[in-house]
């Protein structure tokens, strides 16, 4: 992999989103494990799955 | 919904050699965003193929988004003539890659990986470092709002870190 030791320059625009970013969450999840993490993950996407089928129930 | 436990288990039990890149990857350094498909670069050698075709056989894999009906074999012939799968299995969806923009091979990948523990098993995962490069370099507009996530990611564990 080329440059994987040198810093990287900052982008704009990623800067930009940068301050977007809800740090609170990423805090809270640097404090759980790697496997908490993934089940949080899992939970999201299951939560995701039922608002899904909740908007195409509504759209029936 | 992607069985993450499954799938990781599903290729660790037969020894498939792989690393985790893509949303997982942020995951598992701590990202918050929702991903729905596990991302894994597997080794091309000849037996991690047959181990890979092993993995996956039982989970019934099929090409993502293709029409149902094609001739699609999950077999070692398949993943020799190809490179980069994108699945969908009975447990979920993956995307089996040979190789990814900026990052390469399992090979050129390796020494740019963390050991993690995963329900059990042993597995690889890109380092945070490496996981921003390759987005960045992927250049996709959807992973600029990803990256500044991953960057505020590493300024939090530096901070944490006292750096």
């Amino acid at each position: 992999m080329h440059g994987a030791d040198q810093p990287l320059e900052p982008d704009p625009v990623i800067e930009a989103y940068k301050r977007d970013v809800d740090r609170t969450l990423l805090r809270e999840n640097l404090r759980r494990s790697v496997e908490e993490r993934i089940e949080a993950l899992m939970q999201l996407q299951a939560f995701a799955d039922e608002l899904r089928r909740a908007g195409q129930r509504l759209r029936a | 919904m992607t069985d993450f436990k499954a799938a990781v288990r599903a290729l660790a039990d037969v020894g498939v050699e792989f690393i985790l890149v893509g949303g997982v990857a942020a995951t598992v350094h701590g990202s918050a965003r929702l991903t729905g498909d596990i991302d894994v670069v597997y080794r091309r050698s000849n037996e991690n193929i047959h181990r890979l075709v092993t993995a996956l056989s039982v989970h019934h894999p099929y090409l993502r988004g293709a029409p149902p009906g094609l001739p699609f074999r999950w077999d070692e012939a398949t993943i020799q003539r190809g490179l980069n799968f994108t699945l969908t299995t009975d447990i979920g969806d993956f995307d089996v890659l040979g190789e990814i923009v900026s990052g390469g091979s399992y090979e050129t990948l390796l020494p740019n990986t963390v050991t993690i523990s995963l329900y059990g098993v042993e597995c690889r995962c890109v380092t945070l470092d490496t996981l921003i490069r390759v987005k960045r370099a992927a250049g996709r507009p959807k992973d600029l709002e990803a990256v500044a996530e991953l960057e505020a990611l590493l300024e939090e564990r530096r901070r944490l870190e006292g750096r």
